[in-house]
């Protein structure tokens, strides 16, 4: 369904008007977790649209490749790096790598994450293990190993994590990432407590549907079109202005700024009507435990 | 940030000294009620004093809901009237203190605030007006910046959301 022509949608800037200087980030480096792809090289463009030098963490690393090359070309200099951020030892000898060729990370985005349609009954160990600690184990220990690298140096320094839309509501059909996205944006909340006294500073963007060419929506036969219109902003969001909010939670300008959650979602998370479709448990859905394919 | 609001005609209901500056130094026109149309509806509500429930009469509790509540409610309706007749889309934002910050009288507005927020942006989206709440106790830049984001087409995608700035917000 189309969105109806007299409705107003609201939309960004174009990509190449972010919404600070392209020095904001100026002699900085940015280490960004999944960076090569998605959500996290939108993260990672965003920062590099400030100035910022990148350190692109993948466990693919000939994707992290790729977006390195991507963030290369808006004229910043770009690092990929391979990592499994559950791994505590690769996570520092990644932080070191960067280091050496980079220099100092200050900033850190945390996005590496997985997701996909699955009922809960179905979901083995293995997968739950793999999208719980990528997570939860991942954004803990990139944080504490940013946070321990600050201290020691008796520097500040920022940290955004990439939160989702459905933390405070649960998700029918995908309880391995409602479980995992929550406890990013709890665990927000408390780091910044522990580290205000360093001036870290941590937040996080509660996002909707961003879709991308890796992500579920992204892949659909159908497009995102049928997407925009269950959406109260009447449409998806552009993911260049999912990277500038994380990017601005990191600038000056939001300077005391820390233990937020700020939700991104076009009202997507928001309850629409009090009469509701009828429901359907996620296992009888006929296309899938999401309701689309 | 000076071209985040250009072009734009802001109304701003309460005192806010940081609020104020950020969003004419990114770029917008300060309109009086009364003085024309806008695109931008700020409501920056008054603390309220901290006294204990058995202590506040009901005229000070009445004052606190009115200006907590009432007011805003009353103003995001005639702004978005305005914005409807224009057939154009708006910014509302909400600045107070956070729902535990001061007393019951507070703690009752906030939360209801709070929640107003979250239905009138999903009421108003396909009117292209968003509604967005900062509850903090904070008043410095940092509460100007994020109001002046807030009320800017980068947020475009935020409506319904109600934020804090710091720890104890």
């Amino acid at each position: 369904m189309p969105i109806p022509a007299h409705h107003i949608v609201a939309t960004p800037p174009p990509f190449d008007a972010p919404p600070y200087p392209a020095d904001i980030f100026a002699d900085q480096t940015v280490l960004v977790t999944g960076g090569g792809s998605g959500m996290g090289l939108a993260m990672a463009k965003a920062f590099a649209q400030g100035g910022a030098d990148v350190a692109v963490l993948g466990r693919n690393l000939d994707r992290a490749r790729g977006g390195a090359e991507q963030i290369a070309a808006l004229g910043t200099r770009a690092h990929a790096i391979s990592c499994d951020v559950r791994n505590p030892d690769a996570v520092a000898a990644a932080f070191d790598e960067a280091e050496e060729v980079l220099g100092p990370i200050g900033l850190l985005a945390n996005n590496a994450g997985a997701n996909f349609p699955i009922l809960a009954e179905d979901i083995s160990r293995n997968a739950w293990n793999a999208v719980t600690r990528i997570a939860i184990d991942g954004t803990f220990l990139c944080s504490s190993e940013f946070a321990r690298r600050r201290i020691a140096r008796g520097e500040g320094g920022a940290i955004v994590n990439n939160s989702a839309q459905y933390i405070w509501t649960g998700f029918p059909g995908d309880a391995h990432s409602a479980a995992a996205k929550t406890a990013q944006a709890t665990m927000t909340k408390r780091l910044a407590a522990d580290w205000a006294p360093y001036g870290i500073r941590v937040n996080a963007i509660a996002a909707g549907f961003f879709p991308h060419a890796d992500s579920v929506s992204g892949r659909r036969e159908d497009g995102v079109e049928p997407l925009q219109a269950m959406i109260p902003a009447g449409r998806t969001g552009s993911i260049w202005e999912f990277g500038w909010l994380s990017a601005m939670t990191c600038t000056p300008f939001f300077g005391e700024m820390t233990g937020q959650v700020i939700v991104q979602d076009g009202g997507e998370s928001l309850r629409r009507s009090l009469i509701m479709p009828n429901f359907i448990p996620p296992r009888e859905r006929a296309d899938g435990p999401w309701g689309w394919q | 940030m000076s071209g985040w609001l250009a072009g734009k005609r802001a109304r701003i209901e309460g005192e806010g000294a940081a609020v104020t500056t950020a969003i004419e130094a990114a770029g917008a026109v300060l309109v009086a009620d009364g003085e024309g149309d806008c695109d931008i509806w700020v409501h920056i509500a008054p603390h309220s004093e901290i006294k204990r429930a058995h202590e506040i009469g009901h005229s000070e509790w009445r004052a606190s809901l009115d200006a907590g509540l009432d007011r805003r409610f009353l103003g995001a309706q005639k702004f978005a009237a305005e914005c409807r007749a224009r057939g154009q889309g708006g910014a509302v934002l909400f600045v107070g203190a956070p729902e535990q910050a001061l007393g019951a009288d507070h703690a009752a507005a906030a939360g209801a605030l709070g929640n107003l927020t979250k239905t009138l942006g999903v009421e108003w989206a396909r009117d292209g007006i968003r509604v967005n709440s900062i509850l903090t106790r904070t008043s410095e830049e940092t509460l100007g910046h994020l109001a002046a984001y807030l009320v800017s087409d980068y947020a475009a995608y935020v409506t319904g959301a109600v934020m804090g700035i710091d720890l104890d917000d």
